[in-house]
């Protein structure tokens, strides 16, 4: 075979099967994590994330304003809580968008993956 | 037919059972349909697993099924939770049952209600509470404070993870009560809308053409819900009973 430079070289066509190989192995990788997440779950992780967010700021709001009550400190425990509140709202979604991320791409995720060994 | 779409949600006192604290104790619709779908889940339990070494086509339903809840288990919280997997999988068809018994007409949603959904998510946060200390004692609390942050930050991140942990409960309960409440209050408004069209009649009746497709689509639409909630609801007590494995996260 004699490719664009001129060159008449036959391991070029092998090296190309291989790459050819490697490249099918490496989109089959790529594509069933994916395809495999796609079973219906996506609504659920939907409704998930979107439920977490706006409970953790209702919790946050509601606890700010239980010590407002208890301590008498008016508007700072609704507006601490409030902060606090959306913090662990995105919090919570950061860490399971991280966890679905790493389950769709079907990478172990560090400290959210069931370790079996320090135990 | 009656025209309020929340009146499906009505309980109705059967009969008076008895009281404890002035609180009267009664046999409603509500606990009526519950028992239905445990009646229903058990049936079917015992009657698929008939324990033949090659399962027919209703025992392969009933194994995978148990599969299906052990996977779920193994996979996000990791092989010694199989113990919690009754607890799930009990969680699992309850709701399921609840949510497909609740799809035909004349029968009543338990799971539109908050105090059911509720029940079950405290119940929930509960068995990850005790099982915990159980399990790490009092280290437990750790999960509250993760370890290797400047000391400073800890002032705001223990708040964060005491609401993130309260909402916990409130988002599975109020996740499955208002799921159900808006597929069903959806699904009464449709078809009030195509008895109303109808009932004009002339040029309106045929436009109840489109709320009737639009009540369809919805049916479909609140089968799938039916399931994803009962699904979502199972596999976050799975990531919630994480907490008593792995604390130091």
């Amino acid at each position: 075979m004699v490719d664009r430079n001129g060159s008449n070289q036959t391991p070029k066509t092998g090296d190309l099967d291989d790459l050819g190989e490697r490249l099918k192995v490496a989109r089959q990788k790529r594509e069933t994590p994916v395809e495999t997440a796609d079973d219906g779950s996506l609504l659920g992780q939907a409704w998930r994330m979107s439920t977490e967010l706006v409970v953790s700021v209702v919790v946050g709001l509601g606890l700010g304003y239980g010590i407002d009550v208890i301590f008498g400190t008016k508007p700072w425990g609704i507006l601490f809580g409030l902060c606090l509140g959306f913090a662990a709202g995105i919090m919570t979604v950061l860490k399971t968008s991280a966890k679905m991320d790493a389950q769709n791409a079907g990478i172990p995720l560090g400290d959210d993956m069931p370790d079996d060994e320090d135990e | 037919m009656t025209s309020d779409p929340m009146q499906q949600f009505q309980i109705k006192e059967k009969a008076q059972l008895f009281e404890i604290f002035g609180q009267s104790i009664s046999w409603t619709n509500s606990a009526f349909w519950m028992v239905v779908a445990a009646v229903l889940i058990v049936g079917f339990f015992a009657l698929t697993t008939k324990r033949k070494l090659v399962p027919g086509k209703m025992q392969s339903l009933g194994e995978l099924s148990y599969e299906f809840i052990a996977n779920m288990v193994k996979d996000t919280t990791g092989a010694e939770a199989m113990k919690f997997m009754p607890f799930v999988f009990t969680l699992f068809f309850f709701i399921l049952a609840a949510n497909l018994i609740g799809m035909n007409p004349y029968a009543f949603t338990t799971t539109s209600h908050l105090a059911v959904t509720a029940a079950m998510a405290i119940f929930t946060i509960c068995v990850v509470i005790v099982a915990g200390i159980w399990k790490n004692g009092f280290k437990w609390f750790k999960i509250f404070a993760p370890s290797g942050l400047p000391l400073p930050m800890y002032a705001i991140i223990i708040p964060i993870e005491i609401i993130s942990f309260i909402s916990r409960p409130i988002t599975l309960a109020v996740r499955l009560f208002a799921n159900m409440v808006a597929g069903h209050v959806m699904l009464k408004l449709f078809a009030i809308f195509a008895a109303y069209l109808a009932a004009k009649g002339g040029i309106f009746a045929l436009g109840a053409i489109v709320p009737v497709l639009g009540t369809m689509a919805i049916v479909a639409l609140e089968f799938l819900i039916a399931g994803l909630q009962a699904f979502v609801f199972a596999i976050l007590t799975c990531v919630y009973l994480n907490d008593v494995y792995h604390v130091d996260h």
